[in-house]
Parts: C-alpha cells; structure tokens; sequence
C-alpha cells in the first residue's frame, strides 16, 4: 500500500491511495473524519448575557469556533487521572468579558493555555449594541468527530476511485466526446481521442463521453470506455485549521492500526492462539 | 448573525462575512468576491449569498 502525496499543506491535501481496496479507503475516510481527536469549546458558564442572543445560541456558536490542537498535550477527558471531573490536563478554559457597543470576536475568548487558542481571529460571535454585556467562562475538552461534528478536524474529506480511460480501434475521432466532457480532459492525437495526462485526475467518472459516443451511431459499444480502478484512490482532505492535513492523517492511520491489532487480539483471544504462538509455528 | 460554519461541509465562512457584505454593497459582483475570499464549494457559497442578517433589528429589545 503505497501513498502518493500530490498536494499537502496545513489546511488541504491531496494524495492518491494506491494498491489498496475500497473499504480500506473507506475506513481511512471514516477514521479521518470522526476518529482524530481535537479541542472544542463543550461547556460554558454565562455570567452575564444581555445581548440579543439567548445563552444557548452563544454556546453553540463558541463551540463551532475551531481551536488550534496539540493532542500529544492533553488526553481525554474520561481518561485522565483526575477521573473525569476536569483538570489542565484534559480541559482548557477561557475566559470572555465584552461590553458593547461593538462586535464579540472569537479573538475576545482568552484562553488559559496560548497553544489552545481559536486558530481564527476573527469569527463574530455576536454583536453589541450600547450598555448590551456578555460575560462567561468556557470549557474546551478533547473529543472525536462521533461525538459531535465541532469536533471533527476535517471539513471536505472524501475520496474517489481512480479514473481509467481506454479508447478502441473504432474510434473515428469525432470529437464528440472532446465537447461533452464537463472538465475537459479529452484531447484529439494522432486521430483518435486520447485523455490529457495531467487532467485525467479530474475526471469525474460521469461517462458523458460514452453516451456522447454512442450518440454518434456508432454500434453497440462506445469507442471510449470510462471505468473506475479498484485499488487506486484520490483522497481530497482539507482541515477546519485546528491541526494541519498530516497530522490528521497520522493519527487517522494509528487509529486504525491500534484497532486492527485489537481486532487480532480478540481474535486470538477466541481461538485460544496467541500472537506469539503464531509467530512460532 | 451569520452562522459560523457552512451548514454542509463545516468551513469556516463567518470570517469573509464582512468583507463581503462591504463588498456588495460597494456594488461588486457577489461571484467575483466569492472567488477571491476562497469561498469554493457552492454549500459554502449559498451561506453567503443567501444570509439575511437580522441582529440589528432585534437589537433594540431584550
């Protein structure tokens, strides 16, 4: 199982999975979106609230905000030595204090821990008019995407399957198929259609060129045939901010190797084979 | 106010907001804004282009 990296900075990356299977892509998209903990507001006191938001509104508008995350500096909250009841191990606070007249941005939320802080200034919260006051204290702990989607660290993560574009002798170079293509990725050469190299990633495994091709009363079988690689996969991923694309993809990646190993465990658990007796056979 | 994430995909579209609306009304065309605050994908798009901000008149009361 190989992966080959196309584009990778801290908000989007895009790389392509090869020699793998579906749901191994699946499972990776899956682990990416809901199993990589990060940081999200969960709990707030509200001290003083005399904007036009009601309190609950407020709560959940600062848990969307996303905090920038270093997971290696906190655990879950259930699996903290303080036994679940909230330390700085395992929470951040923060604290806000705005009086109005103006706008309450995420950069008013102080918090306890700079490395915790919202990784966007500048998200409103809520606006204030003259003598309006917010005051309150939050809690931000760490959790998983299955939880809640605040806390998931990507916002766009999906994959698709690896376009493979083959054309046949009967192709008469019409050009047909050339025009319909939504994302232009067919070309004219050498009198027979051919897909750009470095375009063919876009396709979209719509198949408008073989209904284009068969327009053309061609026969049975279209000249161009689009089908989708089995084992070869794009994987688009883009981050909320709160970690960068790499990191989610580590952590999504040791996730699923801890849970495979469980897995055999159990397995061998069952079957009354341990790993090592295994190995010694 | 203006949600703090698309509705859809969860980005973060609170922050362009502002300058969009200054924008528009400064009379610029609403997809050349779009494009230039990386506002891509049309779940994120619509949450601009389609957000009535109503805070102001609920302001007066409590």
């Amino acid at each position: 199982m190989d992966i080959a990296i196309s584009r990778l900075d801290d908000g989007f990356g895009r790389f392509c999975l090869e020699s793998s299977s579906p749901s191994f892509a699946n499972a990776l998209r899956r682990a990416m979106i809901s199993e990589v903990p990060t940081l999200a507001i969960d709990e707030i006191r509200v001290y003083d609230n005399t904007s036009a938001l009601f309190d609950e509104m407020l709560a959940h508008r600062i848990g969307l905000i996303p905090l920038a995350t270093d997971s290696s500096c906190y655990v879950m909250r259930k699996e903290c030595a303080c036994g679940g009841e909230g330390c700085p191990g395992c929470m951040v606070t923060y604290t806000l204090s705005v009086e109005g007249p103006c706008t309450v941005y995420s950069r008013d939320l102080i918090p306890a821990d700079p490395a915790a802080a919202p990784t966007d200034p500048d998200i409103p919260i809520v606006k204030l008019i003259k003598d309006q006051k917010v005051v309150l204290e939050a809690r931000a702990e760490l959790s998983t995407g299955r939880e809640h989607a605040k806390w998931q660290p990507t916002n766009a993560c999906g994959f698709k399957n690896y376009p493979v574009i083959e054309v046949s002798e009967s192709c008469d170079a019409c050009g047909q198929c050339v025009d319909e293509c939504p994302r232009n990725i067919l070309v004219i050469e050498k009198g027979r259609v051919a897909p750009i190299p470095e375009r063919i990633e876009e396709c979209s495994l719509c198949r408008l060129c073989e209904r284009a091709c068969m327009m053309t009363g061609i026969g049975d079988e279209p000249a161009i045939k689009v089908q989708a690689d089995d084992s070869r996969f794009i994987f688009v991923v883009e981050s909320d901010g709160s970690m960068p694309v790499k990191m989610i993809l580590t952590q999504a990646l040791k996730y699923m190797k801890g849970r495979s190993t469980e897995l055999l465990e159990h397995i061998g658990e069952i079957s009354g084979v341990t790993r090592d007796e295994e190995k010694d056979e | 106010m203006i949600p703090v994430r698309c509705f859809t995909c969860g980005k973060v579209i609170s922050t362009a907001y502002e300058e969009f609306k200054r924008r528009k009304e400064a009379g610029e065309d609403p997809k050349g804004i779009l494009d230039d605050l990386g506002v891509t994908r049309y779940c994120c798009r619509r949450m601009l282009l389609t957000h009535k901000e109503i805070i102001d008149d609920l302001n007066p009361y409590q």
